[in-house]
């Protein structure tokens, strides 16, 4: 736009750095006042400003997953209610196949206003500890469609000129499985996009109207050009990778995710219309998540510190097929997409560019894996539901050296607390005999990939118990890249007395748990960068040393 | 009898001594990095010199030694602590490195993991196990702690940390191991979980205990050292430490509890803070104190300093409750550089003090904050630091006139621009720290404290619609007044877990009482003045992860169950914290706490200054302010009580410069300090 040229670069870059303070601003209102643990405590939220149109203009470090997916959503909020956007009204969004990406993830949006015209939406997206349907937390393994995963907010207005719809309320909480937590962490989102709002007035206030655009377009622009300034430095071509889910629950089995990508001069054009045919369970994107996987994949590879706006994605074109597992078309189930298959979005698109930019390019992070145990403490007689975030797998290895151990996802990338053993035990009627990190399962390269863990723990129960789970990743590990190996998958078994040891799927619902039965949980190792053959003596002998490989070449190529 | 304060920082030592009538003598030396104690007791000969007495008679009419030091801070930050081993449970060594699953900076996947502070071939699995009830699983295992403490004896370790699951629950294998380490590794510096933190939560518990003895064999051998030279020079009364969590502590303490003297040196700052706000009387004050490299605030409010007990120093968790001070990546030395995208950063990359900015002369060529102040005009290129030293403008100007080139804009509009980024940094990140912590920054006062402070802390101020800003004449005089000003502090902590609606009322009081015996002992075997104890507790909703502190102080304990007291301080503190009680939801108890306040005899008030009659300037500066202008500039070492100065206007010193921006007014107070109105929009 040629009205950039008059704002000078100082107020540029004042206004930039007052943009990213906002964002942030917003997520520290979040925390302190919303109520799940899920939110305060794991943070499975982000903040963001986008325009009436639905580009993204500033967005806060919180999920990486969710970087590039308010665009969809703002902009089917503004399709649905334009003409009809008021000061004081508030809306909401979690379906999607209307522009959001699973149904836990609900957003909310303030319009802010110059004058009378809305011109910015101030947005808070919040994973949900529960959204209704038919089990508990939204992981339904089972779901074959998406009204067994919980329930469709099409764009809603939930406050009306500053005045709640009580009806439209009523009705969203009595559908959900805990209605306070539910509205209190629903009143903490909206108060966190009033913060953006009321600061972005005062902005507006301090450098005026036209200013604020024309300087919000130049940071914009600046984004855009730092993104294609890197892009600009790898080799021009034609490049094809691909990520592969080891199923789907219900009889799917080895689906690729397929990218070619064509990167020439500064731009890129990420083709995943060769992925496969869209699936029955819940590892299918909606669309917004792809585009948001990937977003996350370029951010991973550009300068982490470049801001995360319209201008970032920019010198990005995405071709998809709808019908796809990348893009499943409307009624699918896709509640797992934020993790898998977001994840081998990501993998597909890396390991294409990683010839391309090989110092950039990272091998795999582990893949998600939760087991959730319902079932009684006999010590109190109560009913307890306990959720795994221990055993974190591996991260992935880079140029700039060995990936971390027991750090967790590619989609999170060490975003994710684990609680203390030591609470869990009072807790929960649980006994953890070892958690330490497994040794040779980090894929083996120039570079290494970081140890995933081993977790043995007994459920101390007096009735059975149940077991769910939601994950990926037992039979194909996260990926070496650049003659880097792949990690060790995961490996999840059950043990009880008088049975055979049983391997535990990722997507099961309702595995029966006796009284002293105890799991052995090993997580996946990150892969590995480069060939092994260049790993140095002194790291091999240190890994050797630290007990992260067993002994000189104990394992063989491949696991 | 004199009071000595003594605060060694990186570069220089400062003292002050302060006799029966307030009357304050300072001394300031260069620090002696590699033993400070020698740099003190040169302080200490410089203060007798202006004293004109003999150093071993000021020793011997002085009746108290408060020392903040920065040696565990710098072993940490410098990596240069022990050699320490670590005995954990048997299939358990790998929760310090394992850090929670927590990774900083989000989007930065080329980075390699950070070392731990202990390796994990020097972490070493023990056979036992106690349960969370405090029951014995597995007894310990005798011939497996002699394999563990063996290859820490091959290993040559300087220190060992034991840190069991459970043992906050009871201390008995780690004592067991303690006795055999006493005598497989004498002179080893042992630490143990149940005696350093005795609180669940494994990973904070083993974090804080490898920092512990990571610094603790320095931090005790200087420690030793520093009370025996002066004990040779003729000193006989207590030596005290200043510890992280803003209160002093004995000598022998603070060198067992090494952990808790990591942020002994801001602790200084905070302690002169709180002492400004009761000399000026008023209770809500976000101290501001500017370095080179970075900006150290924190919040007063009504009068105290917060505690936080999620502390990082140097990358290391630990959790011992520490000044909740908060530093902002951007001082003087922070450097201006403009990204691909062409937008103008300012730090977290700093020149420091070496090279320095380009106007030092010292090899430096970057655009620093301190290089945009002096082409600005608000700095004196002949009398920075009282023409102390000398600044190059000319350099300034070509390290701006590099960073204007990529802007496309003049040198004066990269200066100007230089100025607005770092102060716009400052106030957001004062406003995070702010939000974070509930409180609305608009209804505080700034205190600047630093050199640098003065030419940014009233733009700080506007930006977060700030009104009062108050500028001390000599900070490093309120750091010293206010350490000796602060009480005796030592705390004991015990996890008692449950929710609180199924405890033992009865067992809850029981446990108080001997806390607070525990914490009384501690304090009486050096301190025999007047006392108070404090109690409180940690406690937080069922599904919540993280506790709140709450205070115990009106509690009635003669109630024969306490607990619905408690619960109701809870709730009522969690509403005031977060805006919410959830009243039907279980309260969990999770640490009960005691603090045996040693209370030391106040200081006499600093004396004020006479009326000197109507303020003159003592020159005139051109500076930048949108454009060129005249304004006047007065020596903040000749105002007067009383008096005015308006905006805009330069008050300067040998310590520091103040920029008054136009419309401000400073008020002098009687102690000879600018009390600034800013005008800002009404809070609404």
């Amino acid at each position: 736009m040629a009205r950039n040229s008059f704002v000078d670069p100082i107020t540029v870059s004042v206004i930039q750095h007052r943009l990213l303070a906002i964002v942030e601003e917003m997520g520290e209102a979040m925390l302190r006042t919303s109520y799940s643990q899920i939110l305060n405590s794991s943070r499975d939220f982000s903040t963001g400003i986008c325009d009436l149109d639905g580009r993204l203009i500033a967005q806060a470090e919180h999920v990486p997953i969710h970087v590039g997916a308010l665009p969809w959503a703002a902009r089917s909020v503004r399709d649905f209610f334009k003409g009809d956007i008021h000061p004081g009204d508030v809306f909401l969004l979690n379906d999607p196949y209307n522009g959001g990406n699973h149904l836990p993830d609900l957003t909310a949006f303030v319009p802010v206003f110059d004058g009378a015209k809305p011109v910015y939406w101030s947005i808070n997206r919040a994973h949900q500890s529960d959204i209704g349907g038919a089990t508990h937390g939204a992981y339904n393994a089972g779901a074959t469609e998406i009204w067994q995963e919980g329930i469709r907010i099409t764009p809603l207005r939930l406050y009306e000129k500053g005045a709640l719809r009580r009806d439209v309320m009523e009705m969203i909480a009595t559908n959900v499985r805990h209605p306070r937590d539910f509205r209190g962490d629903l009143a903490a989102m909206i108060g966190s996009a009033r913060v953006g709002e009321r600061r972005l007035l005062a902005l507006a206030g301090e450098f005026g109207w036209e200013t604020t655009y024309a300087a919000i377009e130049a940071v914009l622009d600046s984004a855009e050009r730092q993104t294609r300034a890197v892009i600009a430095q790898w080799k021009d071509g034609v490049y094809k990778g691909q990520g592969i889910l080891d199923d789907d629950g219900h009889g799917y089995k080895d689906i690729a995710i397929r990218a070619t990508v064509t990167k020439r001069g500064s731009e890129l054009t990420i083709d995943l219309s060769d992925s496969h045919e869209q699936v029955i369970g819940f590892v299918n994107s909606s669309y917004p998540n792809m585009r948001s996987a990937v977003a996350v994949a370029l951010a991973y590879l550009i300068d982490p510190h470049t801001p995360k706006n319209d201008g970032t994605f920019r010198p990005v074109e995405v071709i998809a097929k709808e019908g796809t597992v990348v893009w499943a078309r409307p009624g699918a189930p896709v509640t797992l997409c934020t993790n898998h298959c977001a994840q081998e979005i990501i993998e597909a698109i890396i390991t294409a560019l990683a010839p391309a930019c090989p110092d950039r390019a990272m091998a795999g992070w582990g893949r998600r894996f939760r087991i959730a145990i319902q079932g009684k403490d006999p010590r109190t007689n109560r009913v307890f539901i306990w959720h795994m975030f221990q055993a974190r797998p591996g991260g992935g290895a880079s140029s700039a050296g060995d990936g971390w151990p027991g750090i967790g996802e590619w989609q999170a990338a060490g975003g994710i607390k684990f609680g203390s053993l030591e609470v869990t035990e009072v807790r929960f009627p649980l006994f953890f005999r070892r958690h330490e990190f497994r040794p040779d399962s980090g894929g083996e390269g120039r570079f290494r990939g970081g140890p995933g863990c081993e977790l043995e723990f007994a459920v101390e129960i007096a009735e059975p118990a149940l077991g769910n789970t939601a994950g990926d990743g037992v039979r194909h590990g996260a990926c070496g890249i650049l003659g880097g190996s792949d990690g060790l998958p995961h490996r999840y078994t059950l043990h009880s007395e008088g049975r055979p040891p049983r391997e535990i799927k990722t997507k099961e619902v309702g595995i029966p748990i006796r009284s002293g039965d105890v799991f052995m949980v090993e997580s996946g190792g990150g892969g590995g960068w480069g060939d092994p053959k260049l790993r140095s003596a002194e790291a091999h002998a240190r890994d050797v040393e630290l007990g992260f490989v067993s002994a000189p070449s104990a394992r063989k190529a491949g696991g | 009898m004199y009071r000595i304060g003594i605060d060694v920082g990186g570069t220089f030592t400062d003292l002050v001594a302060v006799d029966p009538t307030g009357r304050a003598t300072l001394a300031k030396t260069a620090s002696t990095p590699r033993d400070p104690s020698e740099g003190v007791l040169d302080g200490l000969a410089r203060l007798a010199d202006t004293l004109r007495l003999p150093l071993s008679q000021l020793l011997a009419e002085t009746e108290r030694i408060v020392h903040g030091t920065t040696v565990a801070t710098n072993a940490l930050l410098e990596q240069k602590g022990a050699k320490v081993g670590l005995l954990t449970t048997e299939g358990h060594r790998d929760v310090l490195e394992m850090r929670e699953g927590l990774k900083d900076d989000r989007y930065n996947l080329r980075v390699p993991p950070p070392e731990p502070l202990v390796p994990r071939q020097r972490r070493l699995g023990v056979r036992e196990r106690l349960r969370a009830d405090g029951r014995v699983e597995t007894p310990l295992d005798e011939a497996s702690l002699r394999n563990a403490i063996a290859a820490l004896k091959r290993a040559e370790v300087e220190a060992v940390a034991v840190c069991y699951l459970h043992a906050y629950r009871d201390p008995r294998h780690e004592r067991a191991t303690a006795e055999m380490l006493a005598r497989e590794l004498p002179g080893a510096y042992v630490s143990l979980s149940s005696d350093v933190f005795p609180q669940i939560k494994e990973f904070e518990r083993v974090s804080t205990l490898v920092v512990n003895a990571y610094v603790g064999p320095a931090l005790s051998r200087y420690l030793h050292r520093l009370a025996g030279r002066l004990a040779e020079a003729g000193y006989r009364g207590p030596v005290l430490i200043i510890q992280s969590h803003g209160g002093v502590a004995p000598v022998a303490e603070a060198a067992r509890l090494a952990a808790g003297g990591c942020l002994s040196g801001p602790a200084g700052g905070v302690a002169g803070s709180r002492y400004a706000a009761k000399l000026l009387g008023t209770g809500n004050l976000i101290p501001f104190d500017m370095g080179g490299t970075s900006t150290d605030i924190c919040l007063i409010v009504e009068g105290e300093a917060s505690l936080a007990v999620d502390r990082k120093v140097g990358g290391h968790r630990v959790a011992l409750n520490s000044l909740d001070i908060v530093s902002l990546g951007a001082g003087g030395g922070s450097i201006g550089r403009v990204d691909a995208g062409g937008i103008l950063h300012v730090g977290p990359e700093s020149a420091g003090a070496d090279p320095g900015p380009a106007c030092y002369r010292k090899g430096g060529t970057a655009p620093t904050v301190t290089d945009a102040n002096l082409v600005l005009g608000y700095l004196d290129a002949r009398h920075f630091l009282g023409g102390r030293s000398l600044l190059d403008t000319a350099a300034a100007e070509a390290a701006l006139d590099r960073l204007a080139a990529t802007l496309g804009v003049t040198r004066i509009s990269a200066a100007e621009g230089v100025h607005r980024v770092v102060n716009t940094n400052m106030a957001e990140g004062i406003r995070v720290v702010s939000v974070r912590r509930g409180v609305d920054p608009r209804r505080f006062a700034l205190l600047s404290f630093g050199g640098a402070a003065g030419l940014h802390v009233t733009d700080v101020a506007r930006q977060l619609d700030l009104g009062r800003v108050i500028v001390p004449r000599v900070a490093a005089v309120l750091s010293a007044w206010g350490m000796l000003a602060t009480d005796l502090r030592f705390e004991v902590a015990r996890t008692h877990i449950g929710d609180a609606g199924r405890l033992d009322g009865a067992a809850t009081k029981r446990l108080f009482e001997e806390l607070e015996a525990d914490a009384v002992a501690r304090l009486r075997a050096s301190f025999d003045g007047p006392l108070r104890v404090l109690r409180s507790v940690d406690m937080r909703y069922g599904e919540q992860i993280f506790e709140i502190n709450v205070a115990l102080d009106d509690v009635d304990w003669s109630a024969a169950d306490p607990l619905p007291q408690i619960v109701e301080r809870f709730h009522r503190r969690h509403e005031e914290l977060y805006t919410y009680a959830m009243r039907d939801q279980e309260a969990v108890l999770v640490n009960a706490r005691a603090v045996a306040v040693g209370v030391l005899p106040d200081l006499p008030q600093e004396p004020t200054l006479e009326d000197r009659g109507r303020i003159a300037p003592v020159g005139e500066r051109r500076i930048y302010l949108g454009d060129w202008q005249s304004v006047p500039v007065y020596d903040f070492d000749r105002v007067s009580p009383g008096h005015a100065i308006a905006g805009p206007a330069i008050v300067e010193s040998a310590m520091t410069t103040v920029l008054l921006r136009p419309h401000d007014k400073a008020r002098i107070t009687p102690h000879g300090w600018l009390d600034i109105a800013v005008p800002v929009r009404a809070v609404d």
